[in-house]
């Protein structure tokens, strides 16, 4: 048996399958301990997704004054907005960038790493990890010194471009290519040890069984270890893509510290952000979101149905 | 049921439907004290920004028997968060600051609508306070008639220019803006590398727009706004900055940038609001003492009376949500903030609003020595206080928000001046109708 028929004969996740008891045991009562498992993800979610979305729901459907039924007219004034379109193209950018970028990389990375020898391995996986590791604000933080001339340690890639003051490097056409790069260093070095640890579950005997089978080194990685990855691969496109979507803090800080050279609504959030507090139209608010999770949710599914991300449960 | 009930119901009921469609009859509460509001038996809560703490502080020395609880705000000019708070308060029905300095003085605009509605009538409780400000000066805090808002301090925008090199150069500082224009592209011609103006930054549609009469935020309601920049006066200033940005005068940097310190030096002249001259020039472009001075706003010659613009200056703004000891502490801190010369004399790094205080002021200025021709500087300031533009209002959007991300980032990577005004315009209408103005648009 090829090492390419080996793999799609076998079950995906064997070892889970592998220790499985043949047949439960009659007077098992397994019930009692997934409910106990389970039960705070449930509250969790239950507070924290489906109650939210639920009261999005409802209040999007109110008219503007929230004294009653609107129907679908707050859905009509958002999508109406001069900015609405807007802010989904320029996440779309952002994504365009950021999504090939960071997946090629991640791969290439981790499957470098994975063929390295185990200490230089396990050293460099860390030196990948560190720029992830400063979370949020602080991230942000050393983003500013990055991107301003004068201070910034890649200076001559500014003077490269001729730019000699943050509005230049800041300026709303650069803006996809610098959040695209500010999401792939804080993810990057997190998603590599994903993978190093799905290239881990890889079982030896199947790469043993390719290399017995003549394969070079690129046809493993070509024909073994990156269809057993394509779960993780797609795990990786789904989380990203829903954070893509909902991106604020990065371009609402931007627009400060440039004193408003970004526009305050620049992301779909931002100008969900906008109706909430500014305009102080919440259905209109509600609606936006709601757009959102439809969005996000679609493209996840679509995502999901692509990578066959849970076949392996099915 | 009987048949008299029924139709009680039926008429209430038709009633309620009736209000639905015009929008809602929930009671207009007005401007005075709410229906709502309590009284702590005397502690205040007091919010302001980090420069105006020593007022704060300058106040409790002086009434230590008032209870003061003091909360330091975001001072950044366009940020959303205070609006988010109040909007939370109203919900809750409870948090409500007692008095606020807005970071933004748009933000009397929400602070006034009918949804936050939080900002008192201050016309009889204050009157004899109202009475001290110059009519121009307190014009932006009077809101469908009633005063919502107090100056903090006046910042009219008043003629800066460098006199030590135009006396050098041999230019006479000029007094209209068709003098500024031709001295700034003799100075650009002649004098490579050095400015005469800003035009990046929130507050040039200010300096730029509202002291040539262009109307971009002429609010006769909440509801309708005149936003017009086809009009002459919009379209002589517009062509004015064109000609000067063509000629490298202009810097497309804003006056807050970090960039600006090294620019700043090389500024011979601009408009800018009275506060530049410490705040600018002295502290943050660290131009030496004994250059700089200003002269009265530029005038347009083809206009009858000299106008001018104007840049901040802060407002104080009080609640409706108290009553009783506790609204009467926080009318003797409004007082205070406003007209006790113990803040807007010792302490205040502005030009104060409340006029008995400018004379003052403007003496302990004189004492630091560092504007040249100090004397002719004060009477440019005071002048200037008296003729700032009406018909100019703060309102729900932002105009200079709205300059920053479309002018600024087209200038910054050098396209045409013309276009990025184009968008300007329509990105302003737009935005103006987003917060549900009826724009006027002639």
């Amino acid at each position: 048996m090829t090492a390419r028929e080996q793999l799609a004969t076998r079950p995906r996740i064997q070892p889970r399958r592998a220790a499985a008891p043949p047949a439960p045991p009659p007077r098992r009562r397994p019930n009692h301990a997934a409910a106990v498992l389970v039960t705070p993800y449930v509250l969790l979610l239950l507070v924290g997704g489906i109650i939210p979305v639920g009261y999005a729901v409802v209040k999007s459907l109110q008219n503007e004054s929230e004294t009653g039924f609107g129907g679908l007219s707050s859905y009509a004034r958002v999508t109406a907005d001069f900015r609405f379109v807007e802010t989904f193209t320029n996440v779309a950018l952002v994504l365009c960038v950021w999504l090939p970028v960071m997946l090629t990389t991640v791969v290439i990375l981790a499957l470098l790493i994975d063929a390295s020898s185990r200490r230089f391995g396990a050293t460099m996986r860390f030196v990948y990890y560190l720029p992830g590791s400063l979370a949020g604000i602080a991230n942000f933080m050393l983003w500013l010194f990055l991107l301003n001339p004068g201070q910034s340690p890649v200076d001559f890639l500014w003077d490269g471009f001729g730019y000699t003051s943050l509005n230049e490097v800041a300026q709303p056409d650069n803006l996809p290519f610098i959040l695209a790069a500010m999401l792939f260093f804080q993810g990057a070095g997190t998603w590599i040890i994903v993978l190093c640890g799905g290239l881990n579950g890889i079982p030896d005997e199947l790469l043993e069984a390719a290399r017995v089978d003549g394969a070079t080194a690129r046809a493993v990685v070509w024909h073994v270890k990156l269809p057993m990855l394509r779960p993780w691969l797609g795990y990786m496109t789904l989380l990203n893509l829903a954070y893509g979507f909902q991106l604020f803090l990065e371009p609402q800080v931007l627009s400060q510290v440039t004193h408003g050279l970004i526009s305050p609504q620049w992301t779909p959030n931002q100008l969900s952000f906008t109706y909430a507090y500014q305009i102080l139209d919440t259905p209109a608010a509600a609606a936006m979101s709601v757009i959102l999770l439809l969005v996000t949710l679609s493209l996840g599914l679509l995502v999901i149905h692509r990578s066959r991300l849970f076949q392996d449960e099915r | 049921m009987t048949g008299v009930r029924k139709r009680r119901v039926w008429a209430a009921a038709a009633l309620a439907a009736a209000c639905l469609l015009a929008g809602g009859c929930r009671a207009v509460e007005g401007a005075g004290t709410a229906q709502d509001a309590t009284d702590s038996g005397g502690p205040i809560t007091v919010w302001v920004d980090p420069p105006r703490v020593p007022a704060v502080n300058a106040f409790q020395k002086a009434f230590p028997h008032i209870p003061v609880e003091v909360n330091t705000i975001n001072g950044n000019v366009g940020s959303t968060e205070l609006q988010q708070k109040f909007v939370l308060f109203n919900q809750a029905g409870k948090g409500w600051p007692d008095a606020i300095f807005f970071p933004s003085n748009d933000d009397i605009a929400w602070a006034t609508s009918s949804k936050i509605n939080y900002a008192r009538d201050l016309g009889v409780d204050l009157a004899e306070i109202l009475a001290g400000y110059p009519a121009s000066v307190i014009d932006q805090c009077r809101i469908d008639e009633r005063f919502r808002c107090l100056r903090n301090d006046a910042a009219p925008d008043v003629f800066w220019y460098d006199q030590v090199l135009l006396d050098e150069w041999g230019y006479d500082p000029p007094t209209t803006w068709e003098e500024y224009e031709a001295l700034s592209l003799r100075i650009a011609a002649e004098h490579p590398g050095h400015l005469t103006g800003f035009l990046g930054d929130a507050y040039a549609p200010d300096r730029y727009l509202w002291s040539s009469g262009c109307p971009t935020n002429d609010a006769s309601s909440e509801k309708h706004v005149r936003i017009a920049l086809s009009d002459e006066r919009c379209v002589r200033v517009q062509q004015l900055l064109d000609r000067l940005l063509t000629a490298g005068a202009l810097s497309p940097t804003g006056i807050f940038s970090p960039d600006a310190a090294a620019l700043g030096r090389r500024l011979v002249m601009s408009p800018g609001a009275v506060w530049w001259g410490n705040f600018l020039f002295r502290d943050t472009w660290k131009v030496p003492p004994g250059r700089i001075t200003a002269g009265k706003p530029l005038r347009w010659s083809t206009d009858a009376t000299p106008m001018t613009g104007s840049e901040g200056g802060g407002l104080w703004g009080f609640s409706r949500h108290i009553k009783g000891t506790q609204l009467d502490n926080v009318l003797t801190f409004a007082r205070f903030v406003a007209a006790d010369p113990r803040w807007q004399v010792d302490l205040s790094v502005g030009l104060p609003g409340y006029k008995p205080l400018q004379k003052p002021w403007l003496a302990k200025q004189k004492q630091a020595r560092y504007l040249a021709d100090f004397d002719r500087a004060a009477e440019a300031f005071v002048f200037a206080t008296t003729i700032v533009r009406p018909d100019r209002d703060y309102t729900r959007y932002n105009t200079g928000t709205v300059w920053t991300h479309t002018i600024t980032p087209a200038l910054t990577s050098d396209k045409p001046f013309a276009a990025a005004w184009r968008q300007f315009g329509e990105r302003l209408t737009q935005e103006a109708r987003s917060f549900g103005y009826t724009v006027q648009s002639s």
